[in-house]
């Protein structure tokens, strides 16, 4: 399939899954716009006059009504959902970080699922839990026991994946990489998850270790919104 | 040849029915959950998902599996797109523009529409739709379902199906996860658009097909 020149525009923030799509195209060195948008949840007043772009301003809604972040404008198409925006920019655009045959293709794709189905939901659990500082209130420790548990199986298939492997696939850095860290990167603040799959662990501080992801984290500390 | 591997009573039908409607030549392994047999490691026993042999094909041990020319995938919904990109056609995305949206309506699938269809399935399948606990699981699971239902409802009120004007591979593995709330009486329903779309999905020859092998399995 071939690439079209057409202007990339991605909407988003920081603290949130826009992290996807940022990272690769970075990664890729694709020219791009960034516009900043905030979730309007974690604003006191989204509506207040002067209160910064948000996911409830008419502006945004009028490019989809689903409210959510990231959006992908990408010459006329307008496009939701952080792991298809991710996969077809990488689609779109080639280069090392993208599949490169149909077995690859049909890997990256196996991937982004793997961590939406199986890794997203419970590691977000674990997020929210330890960003709310309930990680040592019985209700708390119930919720980070049930996502580990849920993480077992899949990590334990990735950790089995990754003996004798840097990464997911290709023998290189890849979209798949990306998917999957952005996921697994959310249960991190919760290390007993982690620590039965030495190889995951590498390999995130791998994926970790990339000047990219290092700058995109700074930049995420700074962000003022 | 390619090869499915898995029964029809589990994700395998939206890998079997995307198959049917791409023509695309394949061979189907039945693969049982290891679950419902009664000694899976046995030498005897019938290929199941905790057989060394499908773990060789899958480590996951989920189902459906694909072997395709030495490459393996799991995950349903990568597998139904591998298949289409393979097959091309009608069924098919024509363009990356397509792609693209057809991977968003799979993604919203799999991230917002099944883990609550799977958690009402489960409930009515356990028998637990009539207790407190399940009635409450139940109510909370539709609950989030209304977001991605008037979404897709609204979407399906102007054209018949979901991308290109024509039925696609988005439209099964969209109508795969939808199927799953099927059991919860009139949530379905209540989104008029989507009620037809879902039924058109399902007068689809091949759908019936499939639909006929899954009951006879």
């Amino acid at each position: 399939m071939t690439a079209p020149a057409a202007a990339i525009t991605l909407y988003g923030n920081l603290r949130s899954r826009a992290m996807r799509p940022l990272w690769l195209l970075r990664e890729m060195g694709v020219p791009f716009e960034f516009v900043p948008v905030i979730q309007a949840y974690r604003l006191a007043d989204p509506s207040a006059p002067g209160a910064p772009f948000n996911t409830a301003d008419p502006a945004f809604r009028a490019l989809n009504t689903q409210g959510q972040v990231p959006i992908l404008r990408d010459g006329t198409q307008v496009l939701t959902e952080s792991m298809a925006i991710t996969l077809h920019l990488a689609r779109t655009r080639g280069g090392p970080l993208a599949p490169a045959n149909a077995a690859e293709d049909g890997e990256a794709l196996q991937w982004g699922f793997v961590a939406i189905s199986a890794l997203e939901a419970p590691s977000l659990d674990i997020l929210m839990t330890c960003d709310a500082g309930r990680q040592d209130t019985p209700d708390g420790q119930t919720v980070l026991a049930t996502a580990s548990a849920a993480l077992m199986r899949p990590l334990a298939r990735i950790e089995q994946h990754l003996q004798g492997r840097d990464w997911l696939m290709g023998g290189r850095f890849t979209v798949a990489d990306i998917m999957v860290e952005e996921c697994l990167r959310y249960a991190q603040p919760h290390p007993p998850a982690l620590a039965p799959f030495p190889m995951v662990r590498a390999w995130l501080e791998r994926c970790q270790s990339r000047p990219i992801f290092r700058t995109l984290m700074q930049e995420r500390e700074a962000e003022t919104l | 040849m390619l090869t499915i591997y898995g029964t029809l009573r589990s994700r395998t039908t939206r890998a079997v029915w995307t198959a049917e409607e791409l023509g695309l030549p394949y061979r189907r392994e039945k693969v049982a959950f290891a679950a419902s047999v009664a000694d899976p490691l046995a030498e005897d026993a019938p290929l199941n998902t905790a057989s060394p042999a499908f773990l060789r094909v899958n480590p996951m041990g989920q189902l459906p599996a694909l072997e395709d020319d030495g490459l393996c995938l799991g995950e349903s919904l990568a597998i139904c797109f591998y298949m289409a990109r393979k097959a091309g056609g009608p069924v098919a995305p024509a363009s990356v523009a397509e792609e693209a949206e057809m991977l968003q309506w799979a993604f919203l699938a799999a991230s917002t529409i099944e883990p609550q269809a799977i958690e009402i399935l489960y409930t009515f399948m356990g028998g637990q739709a009539d207790t407190e606990g399940g009635k409450a699981r139940i109510a909370a699971a539709a609950d989030k379902l209304q977001r991605p239902f008037r979404r897709l409802d609204t979407h399906l009120e102007s054209q018949d199906w979901l991308v290109g004007n024509r039925f696609t591979v988005a439209d099964i593995v969209m109508e795969e996860t939808v199927r799953y709330v099927a059991a919860a009486p009139g949530l379905i329903e209540s989104f008029p658009a989507l009620k037809r779309w879902y039924d058109r999905c399902q007068a689809r020859p091949a759908f019936q097909a499939m639909w006929a092998m899954r009951n006879a399995e």
